[in-house]
């Protein structure tokens, strides 16, 4: 019982936003026990969802490519990404009781969703005070790479229709991480990967990383 | 209907509840003044701490007052020159004075090659020498004026003091002259008059120095003046100091066809010189500093510091010139051959046969001694004025260079050798250097120590203690701190009397000072610990200061501003730092008000329920008292979404306008330049803004329906008006500046129009406003409806927001004067920061985060992000120093001086006033009784002052650390006078502003109206 008291605190917390909606669903098919424990839709707690590949490339991006390619970068990004979602992400993620196969419409769809993602995130990359002008080409690229690393999230959140506020803490990881990474821009090392927007690019990666790996735990 | 029906049809009721109400008032009153004593108190510890870390961080240098005689004897030299003419001309950069080959990449036809006269005499072959003059920082007009003619170092205290300069005490190149019969004449600025007045002679004439707007005055002077005497055989010194080089440079920068017209000026009045000089006279030009690319200088950039010196006479082959890759002048002559500015006052001495001042420090410059007697000579006299100051000072080399040092005095001794005594010097200057740049580590620790305490008493106070029990407490502070101020005042005294070579409290001042401030911390402590204990307040302090989501936002806001000073390039890039911080806030907001996630604060909940209870005095139902509860509306949402937008939209665009420093380089493009100041755009766009800040304020106060009454007079009439006339001054100042000289075809004195001006705005908003705000001017209209004549309801349009839209009326006042001291661009970001201001204060209130500490420090950020879009930086050069003559023509005290507080801290005087607002906006009238308002204000100005304490203790700390820095007196020292000037002046500000006299007037006024 103990266990059992402690899943129904997480639940609330993880739901604190959209209680209505997990309740109403919870109350429709409180059928078996399991199901009255366990939200709707959630992600299994497994070491499946870490996502190797991100690491790779950031090694790839740091270590490899000559003068931190970044355009390269996001074209290995997207299908990784893909696979990532089919193979690990969507196979460890529980609709009702359980898993669903990948929709590939819908996974083409997010696809461009991702790519519409980037233009808000290029307003709000310039909102926080990227360059307006000057760079612009960059700052989208920036924008390409978060917004296809929030790729798994964003299939995520169609497939629920938008309903299921569990895959916010996925968007919220990437943005802190880029928000931190901000803090070595300033300083006066003359490094190559101080220019715009390397470290944002690798911070967003390493907040993905930590996103996925542990967005089933928190 | 006016206010005294309002009044009268209110206040009929029994004389009871009159008598209640008198006793409460009479209450408010007295606590209102114990909580101003209280404040000051606080703000007087701060002070003191302010006072004990400058003391030892800004250490001034021992000044000796003894005076060079000439030895008789065979260690004289015969003096070369009779007579001297010396020409400065301020802000002469060495490029200025070398041919600069038109292909180079940074040259420039504006200021390039337009004064050949030095170079080519330098080439001539003639008697002429040009050398590139390295001043020492900082690069003010006084201070290198010391330097040139004591020969001495000057310490970053005298910085502050350019404006007032003293009578040199020490030895020095004028006094010399003086003693030694010659007579000095001098024309030029009025700094020498100040620092040597009894040395010159009666003929000389100072013209006024300060006003940089005034380009010819100075010069034209000096021309007409060299044109009367230097043919006359009266003076033994003719001494002429230009400014218009100087002046060009501050008004235009010096890339502007001014500049050219100037030095084409200059250049010709030298070539006149040297065609009227006689044989026995000696020239020297030179410069006192250079100018960096905007045309200021103060700092210890290479452009600041390269300075030029010429010397020419007709004597032929008076000077054995070097090899001519010395005077190499490619590349903007970086390999050119220099010498200190300081070497200036032994070459001339030793020139025209006087003794070398006994402060000196320089050593002679090497081309003016041809032979090997001389130089022998020369060198046994320096080394004898060295050796004896070195002795006089007690001065001596650390371990490791001694045996060096002495080594080389002892060849010295064997042999009088030039350039081993030059090698000498330098060692003993580079320990002078030292010596001087050491600090008093006592000082520095209790300046410290003391703002530590009181950054921890001013929480206790303001923060932790309930405002309830601190209205009971207040009453026992004064005496507490009264009594303890005089025990530790005899304690110490007696102390000093009797020891007197205590390290801190070695003279009486600061034995007062050191007394008070541990008298105002005891009796600070003794009611607390009187009633609390450390226990309670480490807890209280977790609780409270760590208790929700928003405050933990606060806090890392804080902590994250002032771990900036931790690095050198984070205190550079400050300006962004802070508009990302708030940024990052604004999204932070607007997250909220999109997703509306729920968070567990049982704690903040429950307090605001009681507090809420408590203050619910009359009539309010208790769903409105207490809904705090309830959720946000849609409505709500969306209000609070739009304010989030506009607060982050109008940070993001006021960022746009900076004045780069110059450690940014390449990173960042000026936007803040005379040149855009004075642009047609900026002046359209201030235009515009006439109406658009009266339009957004009363669209804020449209949101309460508080545009009534007194509202449409101020903000309609007093601020629309007192735009459009500030636009006519900053369109006569930028019609001045441009090269349209449609004026001068009229007999019209530009000047006198804009004096008007500006002192009729500045009278009217700072003392006519001012007044008529005391008289309480209501933002709310009884709205009868007229249809039903019987009926007895009426609705009191505005009542939502009666305090707050009636003391945003002397924010009004403030905001008027500050914008006629702002130039164009800073005016347009002070328009977006009208809106960032009440954004924040709608979010804060839709939020329910009116005791949160949050609001205060959003309004903190503010004030900084607007400081640096103000065209500001924290650094020394950057201050606009132009604004002090926008009241008056010549440096006069307190209306300069307020010129430069309200255009550098313009908005910290704003966020200070502004603060209350926080508790302020959107507050019913009786909702909360006078004693729990005047406390939750004091408890938000209290936060405002702890974000300004904690940046300004962190400066202290890391400036500390970062003592030996290279960057030391170039980044960290300006961000720490910085920080001690906005805490200084938000302390003011809250304290005689806003808690004593604004709150307590508006608080008793609108509680004489609706005090049921």
């Amino acid at each position: 019982m103990p266990v059992k008291a402690k899943k129904n605190i997480k639940k609330k917390v993880t739901f604190s936003d959209d209680t209505t909606t997990t309740v109403s669903r919870s109350n429709n098919k409180a059928a078996s026990e399991f199901i009255a424990n366990h939200p709707p839709v959630f992600v299994r707690k497994t070491f499946r969802t870490i996502p190797w590949h991100l690491l790779l490339l950031l090694c790839y991006y740091i270590k490899i490519s000559s003068n931190y390619n970044t355009f390269t970068l996001l074209m290995m990004l997207i299908p990784s990404q893909f696979f990532y979602l089919m193979y690990q992400f969507n196979k460890s993620t529980i609709y009702g009781n359980k898993r669903l196969k990948l929709n590939l419409t819908l996974s083409f769809i997010t696809m461009i969703g991702s790519f519409l993602l980037s233009f808000p995130t290029v307003v709000l990359v310039i909102l926080y005070g990227a360059p307006f002008v000057e760079h612009l080409a960059l700052t989208w690229l920036l924008s390409l790479h978060t917004a296809f690393l929030a790729y798994p999230a964003l299939y995520s959140v169609f497939n629920c229709d938008f309903k299921v506020g569990l895959w916010k803490k996925y968007f919220i990881a990437i943005v802190i991480c880029g928000w931190l990474s901000c803090v070595v821009i300033p300083l006066d090392w003359d490094r190559d990967w101080q220019n715009w927007p390397i470290p944002v690019v690798v911070g967003s990666y390493l907040g993905a990383f930590v996103g996925y790996s542990l967005g089933a735990f928190i | 209907m006016d206010e005294r029906d309002i009044k009268r049809s209110i206040l009929s009721t029994s004389a009871d509840e009159k008598r209640i109400y008198r006793t409460r008032i009479n209450k408010f009153k007295k606590s209102h003044f114990l909580y101003v004593i209280l404040l000051i108190c606080l703000a007087v510890l701060q002070f003191i701490s302010i006072a004990f870390f400058t003391r030892g961080f800004l250490l001034s240098r021992q000044v000796l007052t003894n005076i060079s005689n000439h030895t008789m004897d065979s260690n004289s030299l015969e003096p070369k020159f009779d007579k001297a003419v010396i020409l400065i001309v301020d802000a002469l950069r060495f490029d200025f004075a070398i041919p600069v080959d038109e292909n180079e990449l940074k040259a420039n036809d504006l200021y390039h090659n337009n004064m050949p006269v030095f170079y080519n005499n330098h080439i001539d072959g003639g008697s002429s020498l040009l050398l590139k003059f390295m001043a020492d920082p900082p690069t003010t007009t006084l201070q290198r004026l010391k330097g040139l003619t004591t020969g001495s170092l000057p310490t970053f205290v005298d910085a502050g003091s350019n404006f007032a300069g003293e009578i040199i005490e020490e030895d020095n190149l004028i006094k010399q002259f003086y003693l030694n019969n010659k007579d000095v004449w001098f024309v030029g600025d009025d700094t020498w008059d100040a620092l040597f007045q009894p040395f010159l002679s009666k003929q000389s004439v100072p013209y006024e120095s300060l006003n940089v707007w005034d380009l010819n005055t100075v010069d034209n002077g000096v021309i007409s003046y060299f044109e009367d005497n230097l043919k006359s055989n009266k003076w033994d010194v003719l001494i002429g100091h230009m400014l218009g080089v100087d002046h060009v440079g501050h008004k235009y920068g010096p890339n502007h066809y001014t500049m050219k017209e100037k030095q084409k000026q200059v250049n010709k009045f030298i070539e006149d010189i040297i065609a009227t000089l006689d044989d026995n006279t000696l020239l020297v030009v030179m410069g006192d500093h250079g100018m960096d690319h905007t045309g200021n200088h103060g700092g210890d950039s290479i452009d600041e510091l390269e300075s030029t010196v010429f010397f020419h006479t007709k004597k032929p082959n008076m000077f054995n010139k070097l090899d001519d890759s010395e005077y190499n002048v490619s590349n903007l002559g970086k390999s050119y051959r220099s010498v200190n500015q300081i070497d200036l006052v032994s070459t001339l001495s030793l020139l025209l046969g006087l003794p070398v001042p006994y402060n000196n420090l320089g050593w002679p410059i090497k081309e003016m001694f041809t032979n090997g007697v001389e130089t022998e000579t020369v060198t046994r006299i320096m080394m004898n004025q060295l050796l004896s100051y070195k002795e006089s000072i007690g001065l001596d080399f650390h371990n490791e260079k001694k045996t060096r040092v002495n080594n080389l005095l002892n060849q010295i001794s064997l042999q009088d050798n030039f350039t081993l005594g030059h090698q000498y010097e330098s060692e003993f200057l580079e320990l002078c250097k030292d010596l001087w740049a050491r600090f008093d580590y006592y000082s520095i620790a209790t300046g410290i120590t003391f703002m530590t305490i009181s950054l921890i008493l001013l929480l206790t106070i303001t923060e932790l203690i309930p405002s309830i029990v601190m209205s009971q407490m207040v009453n026992e502070f004064a005496p507490w701190i009264g009594l303890m101020t005089v025990v530790s005042n005899i304690c110490f005294f007696s102390v000093y009397y009797v020891f007197r070579t205590l390290p801190i409290i070695d003279n009486a001042l600061w034995c007062f000072l050191f007394a008070t401030a541990i008298g105002i911390i005891i009796g600070c402590c003794g009611p607390i610990f009187d009633r609390y204990n450390f226990a309670w307040i480490f807890s209280k302090s977790w609780q409270d200061l760590f208790s929700d989501y928003w405050s933990c936002i606060g806090w890392i806001i804080i902590v994250l501003h002032a771990c900036l000073f931790a690095s050198n390039s984070f205190t550079i890039w400050e300006d962004r730092i802070v508009t990302f911080l708030l940024i990052s806030l604004g999204m932070l907001t607007l997250a909220e008000f999109v997703f509306l996630p729920r968070r567990q604060e049982p704690n903040a909940l429950l307090t605001a329920k009681i507090s809420e209870n408590e203050g619910t005095t009359s009539g309010v139902s208790a769903s409105t008292a207490n809904s705090d509860n309830l959720p946000l509306s849609r409505f709500a949402r969306l209000l609070g979404g739009y304010h989030s937008l506009v607060l982050i939209i109008c940070t993001r665009v006021a960022s746009m306008i900076t004045i780069c420093r110059e450690e940014q380089g390449e990173y960042c493009t000026p936007t803040f330049t005379t040149m855009s100041n004075n642009s047609m755009w900026c002046l359209a766009l201030c235009f515009l803004t006439i109406f658009i800040i009266p339009g957004c304020i009363k669209g804020y106060y449209n949101l309460t329906s508080s545009y009534q009454a007194a509202a449409p007079i101020w903000i309609d009439l007093f601020l629309k008006g007192t735009l459009f006339i500030n636009f006519i001054y900053w369109l006569l100042t930028s019609v001045e500046n441009s090269d349209i000289d449609y004026f001068e075809q009229f007999d019209f004195d530009l000047n006198i129009a804009r004096y008007t001006i500006a002192r009729i705005i500045a009278g009217f908003s700072l003392i006519a406003a001012n007044i008529g705000w005391a008289m309480g001017p209501l933002c709310i209209k009884l709205n009868v409806h007229n249809t039903d004549v019987k009926s007895r309801y009426a609705t009191i349009l505005g009542y939502m927001n009666i305090y707050g839209s009636e003391y945003f009326l002397l924010v009004i006042n403030m905001l008027m004067a500050i914008l006629l001291f702002n130039k164009p661009l800073a005016q347009l970001s002070i328009c977006l920061m009208c809106n960032q201001m009440l954004s924040i204060l709608e979010i804060v209130d839709l939020l329910k985060l009116k005791e949160n500490m949050i609001g205060p420090i959003a309004l903190g950020l503010l004030s900084y992000q607007q400081f640096f879009s103000t065209g500001h930086q924290a650094t020394i050069p950057s201050v606009q120093w132009d604004v002090a003559f926008i009241l008056t023509d010549k440096i006069n005290f307190p209306l300069s001086h307020i010129s430069l507080v309200l255009n550098t801290f313009g908005p910290h005087i704003l966020v200070a006033l502004s603060v209350a607002l926080v508790t302020l906006w959107k507050q019913q009238p009786d909702v909360l009784k006078p004693q729990t308002l005047l406390g939750r204000i004091v408890s938000n100005c209290g936060m405002l002052l702890t974000y300004n304490t904690v940046l300004c203790l962190s400066s202290f700390i890391w400036v500390t650390v970062f003592r030996r820095h290279l960057m030391v007196w170039k980044i960290f020292c300006p961000r720490y006078m910085f920080a001690s000037f906005c805490l200084i002046i938000t302390q003011v500000i809250i304290i005689f502003g806003t808690v004593a006299f604004a709150t307590s007037r508006l608080i008793q006024h609108i509680n004489d109206i609706f005090w049921r």
